[in-house]
């Protein structure tokens, strides 16, 4: 067993800046679990904490049933892995690998066993001999994760290990993550700022901000049903647009602010929002939920936009618009019917459109 | 042409500065009285070991010379032990004025040492060190540049080595020994030498507290040798080289390092 809970774990520096803020989290035993938010949210320094890296300013943390707030890192069983690899420069892949295991006195026989069972995983073998500096970025960080198998910890902590690495590398890697982690079926907690990682990686994403937990989900979950306008903007790429207007009473029509965009609502909506009537609420419509109205049959809901910029992507198209004032974007599939400068009316599915409200942005 | 002149002038400005120390390894190979001959001789007629003989053999200076490899060594080897350690906890320890005592360190520099001495010498005193090897090793056994030296070079050790050290299972000690010393050889080499030479070359402090001529250093029984001999200047070229030529050895062993050493941290990796 290796779970580990957060109880209202709580950081706060000097100055009382508070950098993280009751986080409360139960991560399961050999899941995958994600920590995503963008830079500053705290995401770091909770997986610092968990490491033993960090003190607890309040809460708890537990590590298989056993509270480690005091425990150095070394007695934690965990085996962490760096942005920036930190491997040290001075000992070979062999003997960055060793490192730990000769710490902890164990045989001579069982670290070689363990080295090489590592490097066949990894694919190393040949490079045991070879000093960091000689490597290439994605070796040295399968060096840094074979450091970390060798140990065979109870919780695999992973911060940001591929941000360093270049687009094409970082695909490659983060399939080969989720292939260990299948592999080894042990607890694994990474941290990133990439959504794309958190959604194709986790078993579960925390979202945080700000230091605060937003939403603790499934990668679908956060996508279909998010908790409000920041979870629902940062998950998804492009971002959701969101366009602020008020609804209608005796049309049950939502307008948008500046009185460019007009829609009708469905039944189910104005069930949904008969308390927010000639309110202030924020719609959110994915780019991809968009799509040219002749595409599909006529429908009522749609927004007659001026294209100001197309990004071809070969197998979709990226169409820029504004509303409002507000960058939208439209993902919709390649024609050459449309170009830069055109009067385009788009149309959007209705059902999957998303409402916040305006004050707390939490999800109606 | 410009390349020309320029390799001209530097030859010749090479040739001026490096002749004093050529014509003291030709006097050092002369007979008695050669040296003094007018016009001056600058390639001895039969070059002979004879004042080396008499600098070893009359006059003991083996014994100084093993007396300033003993201290230079020891108070090197030490003053490694304790400017390192005290430099890696400045740079990478959180502790409750860290930084006002780094200050006051530093300030304390810009006191001369002459102001200093006589205080330190009343303290060796009292303390039973004074001609003793202790009088010589415990003053050098840290000092606030070496302190500095390898605090500026340890600031540039990434946090997350330490860090993936500790999570491996390593303590305080074992992360200085194993991770901290290998990485800062360079520093620690550069260190090496300026104490190794500071020590071997020391002449006043030696002279003030080492009162036994079979305690004196290199330095100091050179100077005597210069009281008593003003008429042997070949003896005295034989003793100033036999002064340097170490110095000479350990830098030229070590100063791809020490040029390392002094370059640290001036360009962005």
């Amino acid at each position: 067993m290796a779970e580990v809970i957060l109880k209202n774990v709580t950081k706060v520096y000097e100055a009382n800046q508070k950098v993280v803020e009751n986080i409360c989290v139960e991560i399961n035993d050999r899941e995958f679990v994600v920590l995503v938010g963008p830079s500053g949210c705290g995401k770091s320094t909770t997986l610092r904490m968990i490491a033993g890296l960090e003190e607890i300013t309040s809460g708890q943390i537990l590590i298989d049933g056993v509270v480690v707030n005091d425990k150095p890192p070394k007695d934690r069983d965990i085996a962490m892995v760096f942005q920036n690899y930190a491997l040290y420069p001075h000992l070979t892949v062999y003997e960055n690998m060793a490192f730990g295991l000769k710490l902890r006195k164990f045989g001579k026989k069982e670290i070689e066993n363990r080295v090489n069972e590592a490097a066949k995983i990894l694919e190393l073998e040949n490079y045991l001999n070879k000093k960091p500096k000689s490597l290439s970025g994605g070796q040295r960080q399968r060096v840094a994760v074979g450091r970390a198998i060798v140990r065979k910890p109870k919780v695999f902590l992973f911060d940001e290990p591929l941000s360093n690495l270049d687009a094409k590398l970082r695909v490659q890697m983060r399939t080969e993550i989720s292939k260990l982690h299948k592999s080894l079926n042990a607890t694994m907690i990474y941290v990133t700022h990439d959504q794309t990682e958190a959604m194709t990686m986790g078993d579960r994403i925390v979202v945080m901000k700000d230091g605060v937990i937003q939403q603790v989900d499934t990668p679908l979950n956060l996508y279909n049903y998010p908790a409000n306008k920041f979870v629902a903007g940062f998950i998804g790429s492009p971002s959701m647009n969101f366009i602020e207007g008020v609804i209608l009473s005796d049309s049950n029509k939502f307008k948008c602010n500046s009185s460019e965009i007009t829609f009708n609502l469905n039944q189910t909506l104005i069930d949904q929002l008969v308390k927010h009537v000639n309110r202030k609420i924020i719609i959110g419509i994915r780019p991809e939920d968009f799509y040219l109205e002749h595409e599909k049959q006529p429908a009522s809901n749609v927004i007659n936009i001026y294209i100001e910029l197309i990004e071809p992507m070969g197998n979709e198209m990226f169409v820029h618009f504004s509303i409002d004032g507000n960058n939208c974007v439209a993902r919709i599939s390649p024609t050459d019917k449309i170009k830069e400068g055109d009067k385009v009316t788009l149309a959007f599915n209705l059902e999957k459109i998303k409402i916040f409200d305006t004050e707390t942005n939490k999800l109606i | 042409m410009k390349r020309i002149l320029l390799y001209t002038f530097l030859g010749i400005t090479s040739f001026i500065t490096i002749l004093p120390f050529l014509w003291m390894v030709s006097a050092s190979l002369m007979n008695d009285g050669e040296a003094s001959v007018f016009p001056p001789v600058f390639i001895p007629d039969y070059a002979t070991l004879i004042q080396f003989q008499t600098l070893f053999v009359r006059l003991n200076a083996a014994q100084n010379f093993l007396n300033s490899l003993l201290l230079s060594t020891i108070v090197t080897l030490l003053s490694l032990f304790f400017n390192s350690m005290a430099g890696y906890a400045f740079a990478k320890y959180r502790f409750a004025g860290k930084n006002s005592l780094f200050n006051l360190l530093l300030t304390s520099m810009i006191i001369p040492s002459q102001v200093t001495m006589l205080p330190l010498f009343l303290l060796l005193k009292y303390l039973g060190f004074i001609n003793t090897y202790m009088a010589i090793v415990i003053p050098g056994l840290a000092n606030i540049f070496g302190i500095f030296l390898i605090r500026q070079y340890c600031l540039s050790i990434p946090d997350s080595l330490i860090e993936a050290a500790k999570i491996d299972g390593a303590g305080d000690f074992e992360i200085y020994q194993k991770i901290i010393l290998p990485l800062a050889v360079p520093i620690l080499v550069t260190l090496a030498i300026f104490t190794f030479l500071g020590t071997w070359n020391d002449f006043l402090w030696p002279l003030i507290v080492l009162t036994d001529n079979s305690m004196y250093t290199l330095p100091v029984a050179l100077a005597n040798l210069m009281g008593e001999h003003t008429k042997d200047p070949e003896l005295m070229m034989a003793g100033s080289l036999v002064t340097i030529i170490p110095v000479i050895i350990v830098f030229l062993v070590l100063q791809k390092y020490y040029i390392k050493g002094i370059m640290m941290g001036s360009v962005k990796e």
